[in-house]
């Protein structure tokens, strides 16, 4: 086990830069999610780090040594395929059997037929078979060691990938959108289990989704990634709730939060539809920003709510209730999380008006990044309207 | 009848005409040569005893025969002797048609001698083929080198290339080399297979990038992927392969005709065909389609019990 660093990785693809500059510093037995939106080059990196890909500039180290030149075999990692990558000619036991065999075997024991009657082979092959076997325990595969994948279904197969990838003892784990092919129950139950592995291996998890549901819940720390760089690398809740740049608070969190247009005046006062907010953003002049507003910060309010609309369309959740509210003056319809107990007054068409805490409205410059210098007017507690 | 009867009509049209030979091939090595100059006796022949002339010919009884054969018919004159000697030769030269066809085809050459030959040097070039194809077409599908792209080209350039061709520069350098009347001769031209590279880089092509990472993550060389990965997953492009290949030189005539001069140890089957051809002593049809029939026999066998594999083969869907 040993941390990782990468360092400042670039990539290029003939005329397109794919990786623009990537750094990470991953700490011993972490969980790093790497997430973002298809294309963006997460499995790129994960090659890159795995030694798969070569990457045009920069460095990566493994325990604090660097790699550069050392082949994918030689790094000792440990890798699941988005595709799962099980060989079709190989039984389940062969399968997971392979990694130990290539490493622990000499060239002589690995032949064909001759090996099994190499020096040393019984104890080796017993020694592989215990290994096996508990590896399959731990993934609930153990009743189908015999069959060919071909003969197993998705989810099976994806424990298969894991279980290959586990019977060794790597310096690390990438796993590339590993429940990608999964039906809903089992992605969660899978979910689980990978938490688990983690917390009892101890070991270092690199895990690519671009799930951010799957980000949140298994990691001890999110890199965001778009657009071949990182905007931001930090614990779930801090991405949650202080992200970086509007593109990070727009990409986590489901459903999506509200970007509405605010103006600032010359003083640093913020107008949301002409009317004055208890928020200061002084020292950027004047011009229009972003707010960013979570479903769960807006609220129900009277009469002289700050936001004004009808509702044209609800999904209940059952414990909850996502509402879309067409607000006049606004581009688009607002999300608003409410409560089941307010499904008579939100009907489709209902008039209703919104309002928030200041505190938990997120502000964003022009040019997209968060602006923290913000001040209150009141007390936090206090509340518009 | 259903509407698309004549379908069928062509289909079993085209189907006469490509086992008609075969069906003449088998039919006289069962007939006598009589019933083949004459056309009859329907497919198996009369099958009634017949005399094999040459046989008869060669027991012809001299002096010394019959002086010796005095005591076996005592007091007879040596004309009658002589007649009885001729019978008796006529009775043991005398066998059925099939028999007759089919122990010539074992006698008349080595014809055991000739299969033999025939398995080591289509399995020799099968093989060094596979070992020579493989990582060629595994570097072209899935390796980036600088001039892969020139390197296939060259490969498909090469499948335009008639073997006839650069027939006589093959001979020429071979007999520099001496290596003319050898299994080497047989052999070494054909081990190189471009038609083997294609075929087994366009299979390689739709094996997933993923699979070839994953054995690499796992500690396999390139190599080991070849044979450890690549190999057991191509089995149907390669048992498609075997039967060009095996066929193709099994069967093939030219070439062990141009290096093979003389030595008969080194006849391939089909150089066996010519021991019958245009004998003096009248046509030997019978026993010329007999070898024909046993020279054909292995692949068809073979044949029969790889069909089985070839339409199993192993999917890729363990991948996905
Ligand atoms: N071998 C390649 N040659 C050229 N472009 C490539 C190559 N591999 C990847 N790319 C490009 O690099 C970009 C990033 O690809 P990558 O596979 O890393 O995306 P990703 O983040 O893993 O997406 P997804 O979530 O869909 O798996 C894509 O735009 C892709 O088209
Ligand atoms: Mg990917």
């Amino acid at each position: 086990m040993a941390g990782l660093k990468i360092e400042n990785i670039t990539k290029r693809f003939g005329e397109t830069d794919v990786l623009k500059g990537v750094s990470l510093d991953i700490a011993d037995g972490e969980f790093l999610s790497l997430v973002g939106p298809s294309g963006c080059g997460k499995s790129t990196l994960l090659r890159i780090i795995a030694g798969l890909e070569e990457q045009s500039s920069g460095e990566i180290y493994i325990g604090g040594a660097p790699v550069a030149g050392r082949r994918a075999a030689d790094r000792n990692l440990s890798m699941v395929f988005q595709s799962y990558a099980l060989y079709p000619h190989l039984s389940v036991a062969e399968n997971i059997a392979v990694p130990l065999k290539m490493r622990r075997l000499s060239p002589l024991q690995r032949l064909p037929v001759l090996g099994r009657f190499m020096p040393g082979m019984r104890h080796q092959a017993a020694e592989i078979g215990t290994e096996i076997t508990h590896a399959a325990k731990m993934l609930e595969i153990a009743h189908l060691l015999d069959r060919k994948p071909g003969q197993l279904s998705g989810g099976q197969r994806q424990r298969v990938a894991l279980g290959r990838a586990l019977v060794r003892d790597p310096t690390a784990f990438l796993l590339d959108e590993p429940l990608s092919n999964l039906d809903a129950k089992l992605r969660v139950q899978t979910r689980a289990e990978i938490a688990q592995l983690h917390r009892r291996l101890e070991a270092t998890f690199i895990y690519v989704t671009h799930d951010q549901v799957e980000a949140m819940t298994m990691s001890d720390r999110i890199a965001v990634m778009m657009g071949g760089r990182i905007l931001q690398c930090a614990a779930p809740d801090v991405v949650y709730d202080d992200p970086d740049t509007i593109e990070v608070a727009e990409f986590i969190g489901s459903p999506k939060i509200n970007i509405v247009p605010v103006e600032v005046a010359e003083t640093g006062e913020i107008c949301l539809l002409d009317r004055k907010l208890d928020l200061l953003a002084q020292g950027r002049g004047k011009g229009v920003m972003s707010l960013g507003l979570r479903p769960e910060a807006l609220r129900l309010a009277g009469e002289d709510a700050p936001i004004k609309g009808h509702v044209v369309h609800s999904e209940n959740l059952g414990a909850e209730l996502f509402v879309q509210i067409d607000a006049a003056g606004l581009g688009h319809p607002l999300t608003f999380r409410a409560a089941p107990r307010d499904r008579q007054a939100l009907a489709l068409g209902a008039p209703v008006g919104l309002a928030f805490d200041a505190a938990q409205a997120l502000l964003f410059g022009a040019d997209g990044l968060r602006v923290r210098d913000v001040r209150h007017h009141l007390p936090t507690q206090a509340e518009v309207a | 009848m259903t509407r698309d009867w004549w379908k069928h009509l062509i289909l079993i049209l085209g189907v006469i005409v490509v086992i008609a030979p075969f069906y003449m091939m088998v039919s006289y090595s069962f007939k006598s040569p009589g019933e083949i100059d004459r056309g009859e006796g329907g497919f198996f022949g009369r099958q009634e005893m017949m005399v094999d002339e040459r046989c008869v010919k060669l027991r012809d009884p001299s002096r010394d025969d019959i002086a010796a054969a005095m005591d076996r018919f005592p007091g007879q004159t040596d004309a009658a002797i002589r007649t009885a000697l001729v019978a008796e030769a006529e009775a043991d030269c005398s066998m059925r048609p099939v028999v007759f066809n089919y122990s010539k085809a074992f006698t008349e050459a080595p014809l055991l001698r000739y299969l033999l030959n025939g398995v080591i040097v289509t399995a020799s070039i099968f093989l060094i083929q596979v070992v020579v194809a493989l990582p060629a077409a595994y570097a072209l599908a899935k390796l980036k080198f600088w001039g892969r792209e020139t390197v296939f080209g060259l490969v498909l350039f090469c499948l335009l290339i008639p073997v006839h061709a650069i027939a006589l520069p093959l001979y020429i350098m071979l007999t520099k080399l001496g290596l003319t009347n050898s299994y080497a001769a047989l052999v070494v031209p054909w081990t190189i297979s471009v038609f083997g590279i294609f075929l087994m880089r366009q299979f390689f092509m739709t094996v997933p990038d993923d699979l070839i990472d994953a054995a690499r993550m796992d500690g396999m060389s390139e190599l080991a992927i070849v044979w450890r990965v690549m190999l057991p997953t191509a089995v149907p492009a390669l048992m498609a392969f075997a039967i060009f290949s095996v066929v193709a030189h099994w069967n093939d005539y030219f070439w062990p005709r141009i290096v093979i001069s003389g030595n008969r140890d080194l006849f391939t089957p089909p150089l066996g065909l010519r021991e019958f051809k245009g004998d003096a002593d009248g046509s030997f049809f019978g026993p010329m389609m007999a070898t024909a029939t046993v020279i054909v026999t292995p692949l068809i066998v073979a044949f029969l019990i790889a069909q089985k594999r070839f339409i199993e083969g192993i999917t890729l869907s363990g991948m996905k």
